[in-house]
Formats: C-alpha cells, structure tokens, sequence
C-alpha cells in the first residue's frame, strides 16, 4: 500500500502563462480517501491527471509510495482510474474489459479469470460479464470502470468526477457503495469533483482548489468550522455561507445599523482594520419576534422561501440596506412569505472573520 | 431494379423540422400527405432517367427507336451479350484492378497520415490538413501536360500502374480528411485508459481503435472506389487499349459501333452498376467524403 | 515525456521535457510522412513542371521544336479571343450549375426532411444520379434523354409544342449544365440534410413555443443555420465543377465551335490534338491563377467551417 505525495507539483501549460497547478503540496495517508474538489479550472483534473501520468510534472515532484514518479510512464506507476465517461472499450465484453489491464501485464489466463469473477461478484456484475458496454446502463458501466480498476490491486485509486453522469438518486447510493468498497479495500484513493457535497460526505480528508492552487486540507468537520479562507468559506456548505463586508464599530461590526459584538479574540485578530468580512451561516443566525427592540435585531424582509420540510431558508435583504442579501435557516413548516419581515441576529460564537483585501481568516 | 434502402441517417421524430406547425392534427396531415407525395414525384422524376436507361438495355434496337417510348415489350439480354462480346471484359478488369489496388493504397497511406493528424499530432497539424485540402483546388487540366510528359518519357503510357498512382493521389487527401475525422471520433479517455492499462501504441490501435473507426475506413474505401471507378480524364488521355478502364471502353464503343441506343443502355449501365451499389451502401457517407470530413 | 496519447491542445508539448521533444517529434510524423511525400511528388511536381514548359514552344508533333521563348505562350494566350469565351463559359457553366444544383438541392432537402412514407427509399432514388459514371450519363443525356426526334425529353414537351428542339446544338451550354445539375443536385441535397438534421430539435420546439410559423422559423432559423451549409456546398461545388470534363467531352465536344467549351475541355484539345505543349501549359498557369485567386476567397470560408467544426468537437 502506498503513501502519495505532491511536493510542490507544479503543470505550466503555456511557459509564461499562470499556472494550472501551482506548487501543489499534498499527502495521501496510506489507505486513505482524499477529495480533490473546487470550481472548473481550478486545476484539480490537471493534478489528478499529473498522479495518472497523462499530463507531464513541470516542476517539483509527485511521489507514489516513496519513489519519485516524474519519468515514469502511467503504466508503471501502479495505479488504476476510473473516468468520468467510464472510457469502457466498446469492442470488448465487461469481462474483456476488466481483464485487459491484467492481460497487458501478462498476467495468466486462470488468475485473469478468478480476479474478474471475484470483483464481478463484489459489484453485482456477474450476470452481465458477457455483455458489452453499449447494452448496459449507466450505472452499471460505472460499476465496470470500477471493477476494472479493482482487479489491477493497484496502490492508488484514481477517480475523476466517476458519478457526474448519473442521476441524482443513482449518484446518493453509488457514493455510498463507492466510499464502502473504498474502505473495505483499504487502497490509497485520489477522488476529483466538482461538487461539495460529494467531497464532504466521500472523504477521509478534503482539499479544496481555486485558480491552480491549494486552499485548504483538511477534514470535512474542520474544512465546514474553520474555513482557512473566505473561498472555502463561500464553496464550502450549502446554501453558501453568508459573507458580508462590514465597517468595524467600536466593540464589533456595524450590521443593519445594529451593533454585532465579537468575540474578544476575533477582534483582536482584527487590529485597526476599518472594515472585515464577516461569514455567518445560515444556521447560524438566531430568528428573533420582529416586535424586538430595534437595536438588538437585524431587520429583514423576505424575498424567497425554501420550504424542505425538516427545515427552511429564508432569502431575505436587509430593512436597512437593502443591496445587501442574507440567508437564514428557519425550522420547517416556517410560517412567513414573500414580503413578510423577520427579524435576526447572529450567533456571535459561530462568526468567522475573513480579511478584507487577502480573504484570509483572522485569526 | 432492386432498390436497397438504407435508413437515414438520423430518424427523427415527425414534426421536428420546419413544416407542419399546425396544431389541428388534420390538416398538417394533409400537408404532410401531399409534401411526401411530391417528393415521390420528384424522387422519381430524378431517378427516370436511370431506370430508363435500365429498361432500354433490355429491349432490342427497334424497340429503343420508337417514336412514342415503349414501356412494355419483350426484354432481352442480346444487348448485354453483344457488349461482352465486343470485348469490356478486359477494361472491367483494368476498372476493378485500378479501382482496388489504388483504395487500398490510399488507405495504407491514409490510415497513419490521419493518425499523425488527429491523436497523437504532429506541430503545425492544421497547414498539412490545409496542404492536402489545397491540391483538390488545383485544377487537374493544369498537370496534365507534365504528367503526359513525364508518362511518356518513363514509357508508362497505357500502363495500370499509372492510373493506380494518379487515382492514389487524387483520393489520398479526401482519405486522410476523412479518416482524420473519425479519428477524432475516438474518447480521448480510451486512449489514456489504454496507457495507464499498459497497452502498446500498437496493440491500442488495434484493439481499441480499429474496432471503433473499421465502419469508417469501409466508408472511406467506398468514397475511393467510386471516384477511381468514375475518373476519365486520366484514363482518355494516359490510356488506351491496353490499360483503358470502363469509361474509355464507353467512348471507344460508341465511336466503333455509332450510336445504337440500347447496346449502348446497356454499356452505361454495366458501367456504372458498380458505383451505384458502393454508393448506395456508402449514402451516408458520401457527404462526409466529399466535404473533406467537414459534415458528419 | 511518458507514452501517454494526447488529444490535440495547443501546446501540449510546450512546457514538457525539452530533451525528447525533437524524437518525440519525428516519432510522430513518422507515420504522416508517406502520404505527405507522396501527394506532394503526385501533385507538386507537376503543377512546377507546368510553369517549365509553358515557357518554352514546344509542339509535339514537331520533334526538336522545343525553345526557350519565355512568356509568349502567355501573350498568345490573352489575345486568343476562343481562350477569353472559354474562359466565361466556365464561369458560368461552373457558378450556373452550383447555384442551381443548391438551390433545388436545397427543396429537395426540406421536402426529404420530414416524415413521410418510404423516405428511404425516395432519399435512394434522389442520389442515383450523382453516382452514375458520369461517362455514361452524359451519354444518357446526349442520346436517350435529349435526342430532338426521339428523345424522352421532347415527348415528354411535345403537347407543348417543343417536339423537334434540337437541345444539344441549339443550347449546348444549358444541355450540358442541366446534365450537370441532374447529377449535382443529388449531392448538394445531402449536404444540405445533413445541415437540416445537424439543427437542435430543441430550437425550433422553441420557437413554435414562441408562436413561429414554418415560414418565419424557416427565415429566421433554419436558413441562417443551413448558411454554412449552402457555402460549403458552393464552394465544394464549385472545386469539382470546374473540373468538369467528361460531361462536355461526351454531349458536345465543346461545340458547336467553343459555345459549350470549359477550360479543362480546350486545354484538352491544346494539349492532346494540337500538341502545343507550350501553349496548353500556359493555359494551365492561368487556370491555375485564377484559381488560386477563388480558391483564397474560398479557403477562406472553408475554414472558416473547418474550425467550426473543431470547436464543436
């Protein structure tokens, strides 16, 4: 089993140009399933891709259980992918498919054989090995790329966006069958996506990339609490987190022409600063009676209602400023509508605060 | 006449194009009625002339000379009989060596050239496309001279393998745009999968590519064989009646034999039988050849 | 580098290992290099011996009477006033029979576009002239269909009294484009099917949706769409068109006089029953010029298509 690592892995498409990957430094734990996830162009197919073999290392290194792999060809690096279109060869049958990377490591027929067997039956292919991929759903084409990389017993697992093609209720359950398998095989795994909620559920530890370079690495709990910056503060969590530019008063932020007291070590960290981000989620907002005194509560007046059933969202403007949006989780069965004021205050233990300029967290 | 229909290329739903925005189901049926009845007309009209040419073959020279076309009389195979006996025989055999030695050499030329030009390119991928699209400009009337020369002065007039390497360069780009196209066909992730599975080059161009691009080489050959089948201009002038192919047995025969309708019907339609049937199979694919792979 | 196969993008190779890129290079021209060799010996070479002789007088039927006389040739082919009517009557026997052929390619097209029954087997009857040896179809033409006492024709226009016209000497240049419409048409068709077919459902759904009848949905959003269509078929037409030589060879022999004569036709004649080398090459050159001079303007649109297409892809 293996470690990998990306030491300030760097792929420069055009030399001059900004990079798509830059300085990339990240390590996989042995066993471990690690999400890359971010925005389109944020470089985190291309980093995948660097690990695959398929885009060149431009600069620094990428390691796969200790040796340097830069020089070495995708077939020798010891992993298998699975791609977002599944990439299943239409001319062979699941069986053919599955035992074509064994077959080009000239591995025998009878070993061929029990391995597919043996991943078919973990993946409920075993009715289907006969058939090619043009008669099969696209579920269960995803299962063959699966099992295809299952058989090679690689030391890493690569997936690049492996369930954007399937539907919502298909891609809930693969998930699940996916991080399972991942666990009881315990294979080192690299997973790319675009969406956060994939990566939030899916993952050991999350890295979250924008514009080619790493944001944060974390766990999902610590990525969702301690947002190391206001991007993975906004694109982590959903509905976003609220991210308001406020001026600083003389305690806290000015908010709604309300006082929001902080917290002593977060206003601290704030120095002299005139003005801070401030990010709040929408869970973490307190609903008040709108017959409240006025200079402890933010007034608002709802725009938009998301009804869930267990729980609500409030899209809302401020009474006060009325260019400036919130969204507030009320319980279920919320009994305002459009147009209706409500009245809110923040959770003051529960504030993040970013810098203005850099977006970085303070503290 | 056996008409082999093939499927469009694309069977879409009624109503999808323009046509038949009427909401009332009846009348945008009468509309659609009428519409596919002058099409028929119309199908039929273009075709006339073919089948007329066929049904002229069978009949004996008086009934081809009628003043008022006869539709219905004895058929015949005299026609036919004389025309082999006039002696095509060997100028099918030039047609159909010419024709498939030269498609097969321009798909072993094309076949790699496409390669180089779509998945795994070669610098400046689009002025070599642009190169072999810009001899098709070049008018053929302005080599001739040279390559009657030439032809002549290496003594390969009336030679096969002269028309074999001209039809070679003539069908070459079309070749190579359109392999290149369904090159481009292929998933890009196919191919990296392959790698990272270990396959050789060689062995992924077998195995995975050849399967998913073999309809489209079969297309291709077809689109080659029906210019080589066709070409004339080459054969009038490089050959005679050693290497003459179909077309210069049709101006020979009607110069020996003047113009006797149908021995002459069925000359044309020996002569063109083949290309019908390629062309036929290949109707989907005719566009995409001659576009330079620019429609699909 | 690794033994990855790469889709083209721009600069894939750029920011790699330097030190194999030039093996790399030439591993992957490799397989490009007998095609490109070859069509550039089978096309290149003569096209260059062209300009050679067109220099030089030099008439095959008098041995030893090949001299350096440099750009007479090219004089005496702009005072022949036959080689300026030849010249208009390729023009307009290759423009004429494009836009017509687009243009009933075109009908046929919208006619064939909709569902109607045996719509294969009309679609297989429409390409049937495109496909027949044009040797044979215009001797088709020439005989069987045109012939003023006996051909179809005439029968077919005889109660409107034209029983007797004879086509092919009183109007040879339309004979021999109406036999070239009838086998262009066909083609020009499909193309312009295959633009009909290429058009989202999804758009015209919308439309209707919006209130469009056929004919504003056809004006403002087929016709547009088909445009690129309609010019590669012209421009497309137009390359193999001005190439036309069997069909004028086997209806008229570019007769009577030059009145149905195009330039492959006379150069022909030049070439192969005059023998003036010299002459018929120089007559190459200009044809080549001209050429060249629509072929930019038509290159021009072509890739304008071609990279349309990339970008689709």
């Amino acid at each position: 089993m293996a470690e990998v690592v990306f030491d300030q892995a760097s792929r420069i498409y055009t030399p001059g140009a900004k990079p798509a990957v830059d300085s990339l430094d990240l390590t996989v734990a042995d066993g471990e399933l690690v999400v890359l996830v971010g925005p389109s162009g944020s470089g985190k197919s291309t980093a995948l891709r660097m690990l695959a073999g398929l885009e060149p290392i431009d600069a620094g290194s990428v390691r796969i259980d200790g040796r340097d792999v830069v020089d070495v060809p995708s077939k020798d690096r010891d992993i298998a992918m699975v791609f977002q279109n599944y990439a299943l060869y239409p001319s062979k049958t699941v069986a053919e498919n599955m035992a074509f990377p064994l077959k080009m490591r000239g591995m025998d027929k009878e070993e061929r054989g029990r391995r597919v067997r043996q991943a078919a039956e973990m993946l409920g292919l075993t009715d289907f090995l006969d058939r090619k991929p043009k008669a099969m759903s696209g579920g269960q084409r995803q299962r063959v790329a699966m099992g295809r990389a299952i058989v090679r017993e690689p030391q890493v697992f690569l997936m690049d966006e492996p369930l954007s093609n399937l539907d919502a209720k298909m891609r809930v359950q693969t998930r699940a069958q996916i991080a399972e398998l991942q666990n009881r095989l315990a294979v080192s795994t690299v997973y790319v996506t675009h969406d956060q909620v994939e990566a939030m559920t899916m993952g050991d530890r999350v890295a979250v990339l924008a514009d080619g370079k790493l944001q944060q690495y974390a766990t999902p709990p610590e990525l969702y609490d301690r947002p190391t910056n206001a991007f993975v503060a906004g694109f982590i969590g959903s509905p976003a987190m609220n991210l308001l530019d406020l001026p600083r008063s003389s305690t806290g932020v000015t908010l709604g022409g309300v006082e929001v007291p902080l917290p002593r070590e977060i206003s601290d960290a704030a120095g002299s600063r005139d003005r801070i981000t401030v990010g709040i989620r929408p869970e973490d907002w307190v609903l008040e009676s709108t017959d409240a005194d006025a200079g402890s509560v933010i007034k608002a007046v709802v725009d938009v209602v998301e009804e869930l059933g267990s729980e609500s969202y409030l899209y809302a403007h401020l009474a006060e400023d009325t260019s400036t949006s919130i969204v507030v989780r009320g319980p279920g069965r919320v009994k305002v509508r459009f147009g209706d004021p409500i009245a809110v205050r923040p959770n003051p233990e529960a504030l993040h605060v970013f810098d203005v300029e850099t977006g970085q967290r303070l503290p | 006449m056996a008409v082999t229909t093939s499927t469009p290329p694309d069977e879409r739903t009624p109503d999808t194009a323009e046509g038949a925005p009427e909401p009332r189901r009846r009348r945008g049926n009468a509309v659609d009625v009428w519409l596919g009845v002058i099409a028929w007309v119309v199908g039929i009209a273009f075709f006339f002339p073919v089948f007329w040419m066929v049904l002229t073959s069978f009949k004996t020279e008086a009934d081809a000379y009628t003043p008022t076309p006869k539709i219905i009389f004895e058929p015949t195979l005299e026609q036919y009989e004389g025309v082999f006996s006039s002696g095509i025989g060997p100028y099918l055999a030039n047609s159909v060596g010419a024709t498939v030695i030269s498609t097969l050499l321009v798909l072993l030329l094309a076949i790699p050239a496409a390669f180089a030009l779509s998945l795994r390119p070669v610098q400046k991928t689009s002025d070599v496309l642009f190169f072999f699209i810009s001899t098709k400009m070049l008018p053929v009337v302005a080599a001739i001279v040279p390559i009657y020369v030439v032809v002549n002065e290496i003594g390969a007039l009336d030679n096969i393998w002269t028309l074999i390497v001209l039809y070679t360069g003539m069908n070459l780009p079309i070749a190579v745009w359109m392999m290149r196209s369904f090159f481009l066909e292929v998933p890009g992730e196919l191919l990296e999968q392959a790698s990272i599975d270990g396959a050789p080059l060689w062995r992924t161009l077998r195995e995975i590519v050849l399967p998913i691009i073999s309809p489209g080489i079969f297309a291709t050959a077809l689109i080659c064989v029906i210019f080589a089948w066709n070409e004339f201009f080459f054969a009038v002038n490089l050959t005679a009646a050693n290497a003459g192919t179909v077309p210069v047995f049709l101006v020979g025969f009607i110069t020996s034999e003047g113009l006797y309708w149908a021995q002459l019907s069925a000359a044309a339609t020996l002569a063109a039988l083949p290309v019908v049937i390629a062309g036929w199979v290949a109707q989907n694919k005719l566009v995409q050849g001659l576009s330079f792979g620019a429609v699909k | 580098m690794t033994t990855t196969l790469e889709r083209p993008a721009p600069d894939k190779q750029a920011g790699g290992a330097p030190m194999i890129d030039r093996a790399e290079g030439w591993r992957r021209r490799a397989p490009l290099l007998p095609a490109l060799i070859f069509t550039i010996i089978v096309t290149q070479i003569p096209f260059l011996l062209t300009i050679f002789y067109s220099l030089q007088s030099w008439n095959l039927v008098r041995p030893g009477s090949q001299s350096f006389v440099w750009f007479q040739n090219y004089a005496d082919v702009f005072t022949d006033s036959q080689f300026r009517q030849v010249a208009l009557n390729t023009v307009v026997m290759t423009l004429g029979s494009v836009l017509i052929a687009v243009a009933l390619g075109l009908v046929l097209a919208l006619l064939l576009n909709r569902q109607f029954f045996g719509r294969g087997v009309v679609r297989t009857l429409l390409i049937t002239p495109f496909l027949i040896t044009p040797v044979a179809a215009a001797l088709l033409w020439r005989t069987v269909l045109l012939d003023p006492t006996l051909g179809l024709v005439n029968f077919v226009l005889s109660p409107f009294g034209a029983s007797g016209t004879e086509w092919i000497s009183e109007f040879p240049l339309a004979s021999v484009m109406a036999a070239l419409v009838w086998q262009w048409t066909p083609f020009m068709m499909l193309l312009l099917l295959a633009g009909l077919q290429s058009q989202p459902t999804d758009q015209l759904e919308a439309a209707r949706v919006d209130g469009a009848n056929s004919w504003s949905i056809f004006r403002e959003l087929t016709l547009p769409h088909l445009r690129r269509f309609i010019e590669l078929g012209v421009v497309l037409g137009t390359i193999y068109l001005v190439n036309t030589f069997d069909t004028v060879y086997m209806m008229t022999q570019g007769g009577p006089g030059v009145a149905s004569a195009n330039l492959p036709f006379y150069i022909y004649q030049r070439a192969f029953l005059g023998f003036d080398i010299g002459q018929s090459a120089a007559m190459g050159v200009v044809v080549v010029i001209l050429t060249l001079i629509a072929a930019t303007f038509a290159l021009r649109l072509l890739f304008r298509t071609f990279s349309g297409e990339e970008e689709a892809a």
